[in-house]
């Protein structure tokens, strides 16, 4: 037990958000913890007001780097409920299939390049190379194959660019969906290899638990375990699903003094989503392969502890590759045909919610009679998780206080990251100096 | 990445946000150089925007890699410098927190570690002067475009 104990994991740039955990314990009475955002806020609705409806899903592609093919979805699909535009069955099933490529993208560098060094003990991925270079190398292998498929589905790894209102600009052929297929199938060894990696370390994933509301997408016609269609509920909603345009009734944003981004609460005074949200509110409709992950982690629907969102991630790889292998069949056997896709501009406000691999993402816009934006609102997952972090801090903390400051810090940064954050998405560059 | 079937041994990867201002001086560069793609037939030319990570994926088993970019360098707004990754140290400081976070420098590491880094990496770093949300450059950067231009396809010739 410490009587005195200050943590102070703090890191603020210029530009790029960061997230900070303070403590602060004198004489054994915590008098300081929270988990601080301080980010400068990213005024979304400025960069698309003015802006053509057909371009709204290529500027906030922008907006992330990891997650631009979800922030394009979302935009799409408001677009779309705005305009009243309606889509094809073939380009539904085509943008879920891009949906799924970026969930494996962001998925598999979660698990192996994020969550892997903390399970193997090592500061980040680049020593793991040493300590553990087959495994590196297979999570290397998926990500790079996850890219790929972006590739051809969107025509871009990263911001993709085949994306508009009504539909896609460019299909794939059939060949490339029968290649990428094979690739999935041929993927499956690669995934079970990386489960029995990551089970080999499990038992570092820290023992908590906090019982949380959840909060993700939940599609009944078909019954489906959603990334994309349906509406949102929760644990403590009854199995009920909200329409995707009561989404301000969920996420209730409001402000705190301790973090510059707005927080969320819905039934309770914060709510969680992410990947073991979706798990806890639609486990029963898995594929086969994703519930045989789950069982070999023990992970079953209820779980409260936040650290396995790192395993239900990987649960959803399997349920992302199993998944989409039927998918194409799908595509395939109806045969993919040319589509044109015709819209039109006129007034009207929608919304859209997908979700990201962090979890539940809306947008919302309004245009005016020549389709220009005139209001855009924009809530991400990684915003509605900080006040559950920092629920999750308050009862973490008391349970480890008799653990050594490196393990109680090793446990609160482990917490932050479970979570997968965005919290510096929005830039990137270089910061150097020259050594000759 | 363009969905290509054939790739060139030697790619070109501009990177950068375009919704902040000079951040995205990366890309407004590639795809002005992608403009003149019929005299680098053997070249790749790619928009990588924030995509972080992915570069590891597009530098890989690559003979050369050219990598355009934002910098912070401490030099006077609008310059360019080219330099060799042994050239810098990176003074980011990563809190592992996040995917998001990004340092190039510590993707050429781990591709080196994995055994697959080009021999030969450029990196042109261009000093901001603005990072605020616009999405067009400063008049400093764009006032400089053609000079970035001449000094990257001199690497590449």
């Amino acid at each position: 037990m410490h009587n005195n104990l200050d943590i102070n994991v703090h890191h603020i740039t210029r530009v790029e958000g960061h997230g900070n955990i303070v403590v602060n314990i004198k004489n054994g009475k915590i008098e300081k913890l929270q988990w601080q955002v301080p980010e400068a806020p990213r005024f979304f609705e400025a960069m698309v007001r003015g802006h053509s409806y057909q371009d709204i899903q290529t500027i906030v592609s922008r907006i992330c780097g990891i997650c631009s093919i979800t922030h394009s979805l979302a935009a799409t699909k408001a677009v779309e409920a705005a305009l009243g535009i309606k889509v094809s069955e073939q380009a539904d099933k085509l943008r879920i299939l891009m949906h799924y490529s970026e969930q494996l993208q962001s998925h598999t560098l979660h698990v192996g390049y994020l969550a892997a060094p903390d399970f193997f003990g090592t500061p980040s991925v680049v020593p793991l190379v040493a300590r553990a270079a087959d495994a590196v190398k297979t999570i290397v292998k998926a990500h790079r194959i996850a890219n790929n498929w972006s590739d051809l589905i969107a025509g871009r790894t990263t911001h993709p660019v085949t994306l508009i209102p009504g539909g896609l600009t460019r299909i794939p052929t059939e060949k490339q969906l029968r290649q990428l297929q094979q690739t999935l199938k041929d993927a499956v060894p690669d995934l079970k290899k990386i489960a029995e990696v990551v089970l080999s370390v499990a038992g570092n994933i820290p023992k908590f638990e906090r019982p949380t509301e959840y909060v993700s997408l939940k599609q009944t016609t078909p019954p489906t375990y959603t990334f994309y269609h349906g509406g949102v509920t929760s644990n403590d909603n009854k199995g009920a699903a909200l329409p995707i345009e009561k989404w301000h009734d969920v996420a209730n944003e409001y402000m705190v003094e301790q973090s510059t981004a707005k927080w969320t609460k819905w039934h309770r005074d914060a709510y969680a989503v992410g990947a073991l949200a979706r798990f806890n509110n639609n486990a029963d409709l898995l594929s086969p392969m994703a519930k045989d992950a789950a069982k070999m982690f023990g992970l079953q629907k209820g779980c409260c502890n936040p650290y396995m969102n790192t395993v239900a991630q990987l649960v959803e790889c399997f349920h992302i590759v199993e998944t989409s292998i039927d998918l194409i069949d799908q595509l395939l056997t109806r045969g993919l045909r040319p589509e044109k896709v015709v819209s039109s501009p006129k007034a009207g406000k929608g919304a859209g919610c997908v979700e990201a691999p962090r979890g539940i993402l809306f947008h919302e816009y309004e245009f005016d009679k020549n389709g220009k934006c005139v209001a855009a609102d924009i809530c991400i997952p990684t915003n509605q998780n900080h006040a559950n972090i920092q629920k999750d801090f308050e009862k973490l903390l008391p349970e480890i206080l008799d653990q050594s400051e490196k393990d109680i810090r090793l446990k609160l940064e482990m917490l932050v990251r479970a979570y997968d954050p965005c919290i510096s998405c929005s830039t990137h560059f270089l910061d150097v100096h020259f050594v000759r | 990445m363009t969905n290509q079937t054939h790739r060139n041994d030697v790619v070109i990867i501009g990177l950068g946000n375009l919704l902040l201002s000079d951040e995205g001086i990366g890309v407004h560069l590639i795809r002005r150089l992608s403009e003149h793609q019929d005299k680098f037939p053997l070249v790749d030319f790619i928009d990588a925007g924030t995509g972080g990570m992915n570069v590891l994926h597009l530098i890989a088993n690559r003979k050369k890699a050219v990598i355009i970019d934002c910098a912070k360098m401490g030099k006077k707004p609008g310059t360019i410098k080219q330099f060799e990754p042994s050239d810098v140290q990176t003074t980011k400081t990563l809190t592992h927190f996040s995917l998001h976070e990004a340092d190039i420098l510590q993707i050429i590491n781990l591709s080196k570690r994995l055994g697959e880094c080009p021999d030969q990496i450029v990196i042109f770093g261009i000093e901001p002067e603005s990072l605020e949300l616009d999405q067009n450059l400063s008049k400093t950067l764009s006032d400089k475009i053609d000079l970035y231009m001449n000094a990257v396809c001199k690497s590449l010739s």
